[in-house]
């Protein structure tokens, strides 16, 4: 074979990946102390410290929900799919409402029932969806989403029910819990952010293991699996690390939608779909995105003196017309 | 070039069923030998991409075996089997907004390491396929912005940068206009010829399959009604017997195959 000294177009290399890396955690680190300095007139340690826990929690579920996001549009083929929208979210919702009724029953921390059934939860719904969806041995992607509504229906209803036996102080965690907000109180239980944080970290690095066989994915399962994919392991994976990656989203600040579908498709539509190097920058975008809404909800509340607003509230406001912007335009995102 | 000589992949008596008691394959042999192409041919429902399949690994068969430089074809894992086996599929496609060059570069994957990173030489090897296909000029257009012919000579590309022995394909010019067509023949004739490998192609085209093969496999309902060199299996009552209609060979000046016509 002719050897050739040019390399192709495009190509992702190691030193490419180590530079958006390197470039965008510094960005992070700076975006994260500037909010933290935003908003307050005396600014005390304690006040700092609370605002830089709270900052790590919004980017460890920012990264979460735009990875696990990349990650369900890559094995899915599909520009819609979302833990959110698949009614993943919902099912870890319905995990976290049992962790919460069961904690004072068991054991573990409450923390830590809630974070494992969870996983549970979202790992059952993706199950459910997935098998709904599939059928001789291809996936729909219209049943699919209809799938991941009508299951979101049936947790939300199954959460209703669950509501009917739990005591009062349950109720309201849960209902608080349910708004989708960075918690605050996570600076007085920093194992829960270390333990999630690492979860978090070792989830990210596994998807990104699995970017190049997201890439080749994208040919077709049949071309996938001749190219080296093994399809049906990679698929059973992935739903396995974007349910745990859900899980601890969703156990730490609640159902918050559309960040999982805005995030990885502003960043393809920046960078193109090579999933190598968008599994990095989204993550690091989901975070930054969710840092900065947060900053944003805790400056309307200052500046109005009106109660803060949950920071799901903004990614939906947000979410909701890129959604119906996506479906509407079959060609956006670098999605074909 | 390919690393495999002689009989590469070889199907004996393989049968299949997608439902019990159903044999969509029902003894079906099959020897591909490294520099040859072998065109499968056969009416609609023949079984000829289920035997696409079985050959792959991707479907299982219910008895027989399939044989890949050897071993059988399941004690490969996939990431093996694709250093040995690639393969071309009827419509060239991709979900996402790749360009060519990313699309053939995907052919690397069970080269690379454990993050799936393109060394300086899966570059070089892309690159040559790209060039070997002609496929170098569009490196960075979109799929979708390349003619079908374009498209599908981009996919043998990400084909051939797996570095195969055995290249298979289904059906690769079925929605191609005569010109690229010929250009998809003509360049299945130089892997066997110029890259050593075996080629297996399912077809619908016998005349254009009759001109570049070596060899031809003919089905009809699961079984293999005749098989070998082109000359043998060109036969009116043999083309009568897989088609169930009527053929008539009509000689063509310069070449030794007749041209096939149905009545």
């Amino acid at each position: 074979m002719t050897q050739l000294p040019q390399i192709l177009p495009n190509a992702v290399t190691g030193r490419k990946l180590l530079l958006w890396a390197a470039g965008l955690s510094l960005a992070l680190v700076v975006l994260a102390l500037l909010c933290s300095l935003v908003g307050q007139y005396r600014l005390t340690r304690e006040i700092w410290l609370i605002r830089i826990y709270r900052g790590a929690a919004a980017a460890v579920v920012g990264v979460s929900l735009a990875v696990a996001g990349l990650a369900l549009q890559a094995l899915l083929r599909n520009p819609l799919a979302e833990p959110y929208i698949l009614g993943i979210s919902s099912g870890a919702g319905v995990g976290v409402l049992c962790g919460l009724a069961l904690a004072t029953h068991l054991v573990l921390p409450e923390w830590a029932t809630t974070s494992g059934l969870a996983m549970v939860g979202g790992l059952v719904t993706a199950v459910v969806v997935y098998a709904i969806a599939h059928r001789r041995g291809r996936l729909d992607p219209y049943v699919l989403l209809l799938a991941g509504v009508m299951i979101n229906v049936f947790n939300g209803a199954l959460i209703l029910v669950i509501l009917q036996f739990t005591q009062k102080d349950e109720m309201i965690k849960f209902i608080g819990w349910g708004m989708g907000k960075v918690p605050e109180w996570i600076w007085n239980e920093p194992n829960l952010l270390v333990v999630s944080a690492g979860a978090v970290l070792v989830a990210w690095l596994a998807i990104f293991a699995r970017g190049a066989a997201f890439n080749t994915l994208g040919l077709g399962d049949a071309v996938a699996s001749s190219a080296g994919v093994s399809v049906h392991s990679l698929r059973i994976q992935t739903f396995v690390i974007v349910s745990l990656m859900t899980a601890v989203a969703v156990s730490l600040a609640g159902p918050i939608g559309f960040l999982g579908l805005i995030v990885p498709h502003v960043c393809r539509m920046l960078l193109g779909p090579d999933h190598r190097l968008l599994v990095i920058v989204a993550g690091f975008g989901g975070a930054m995105f969710l840092i900065a809404a947060d900053t944003l909800c805790r400056l309307i509340h200052i500046w109005t003196g009106m109660g803060e607003l949950p920071v799901g509230v903004i990614t939906a406001m947000a979410g909701g017309p890129f959604f119906i912007y996506l479906l509407r335009t079959r060609r956006s995102g670098g999605v074909q | 070039m390919s690393e495999l000589t002689g009989h590469i992949l070889t199907a004996s008596n393989v049968k299949f069923a997608y439902r019990t008691g159903q044999n969509v394959l029902n003894g079906v042999d099959l020897d591909a030998v490294a520099g040859k192409v072998v065109c499968v041919l056969g009416s609609n429902g023949s079984g000829k991409t289920t035997l696409l399949g079985c050959l792959l690994g991707q479907l299982s068969p219910s008895s027989g075996g399939i044989e890949l430089d050897g071993k059988a074809i399941n004690s490969y894992s996939p990431r093996q089997r694709a250093r040995l086996m690639a393969y071309v599929s009827q419509q060239p496609g991709v979900a996402f907004a790749f360009t060519a060059a990313e699309i053939v570069l995907a052919g690397r994957l069970s080269h690379t390491g454990v993050f799936g990173l393109t060394s300086r030489q899966d570059q070089e090897i892309g690159r040559a396929a790209m060039e070997m296909t002609g496929t170098l000029g569009f490196a960075d257009r979109m799929l979708d912005e390349l003619s079908g012919g374009e498209a599908q000579c981009v996919m043998i590309a990400r084909a051939l940068a797996q570095q195969p022995s055995v290249m298979l394909l289904d059906e690769p010019t079925s929605h191609l206009d005569i010109a690229n067509q010929l250009r998809i023949y003509r360049m299945m004739r130089r892997l066997g010829d110029d890259w050593g490998m075996a080629v297996v192609c399912v077809s619908h085209d016998i005349n254009l399959a009759a001109r570049f093969a070596d060899e031809l496999v003919l089905m009809r309902e699961g079984k293999v009604v005749a098989s070998g060199a082109v000359e043998q299996v060109i036969d009116r009552d043999i083309l009568a017997e897989t088609y169930g209609v009527e053929i008539d060979l009509i000689a063509v000046p310069g070449s030794p195959v007749p041209m096939v016509q149905a009545r």
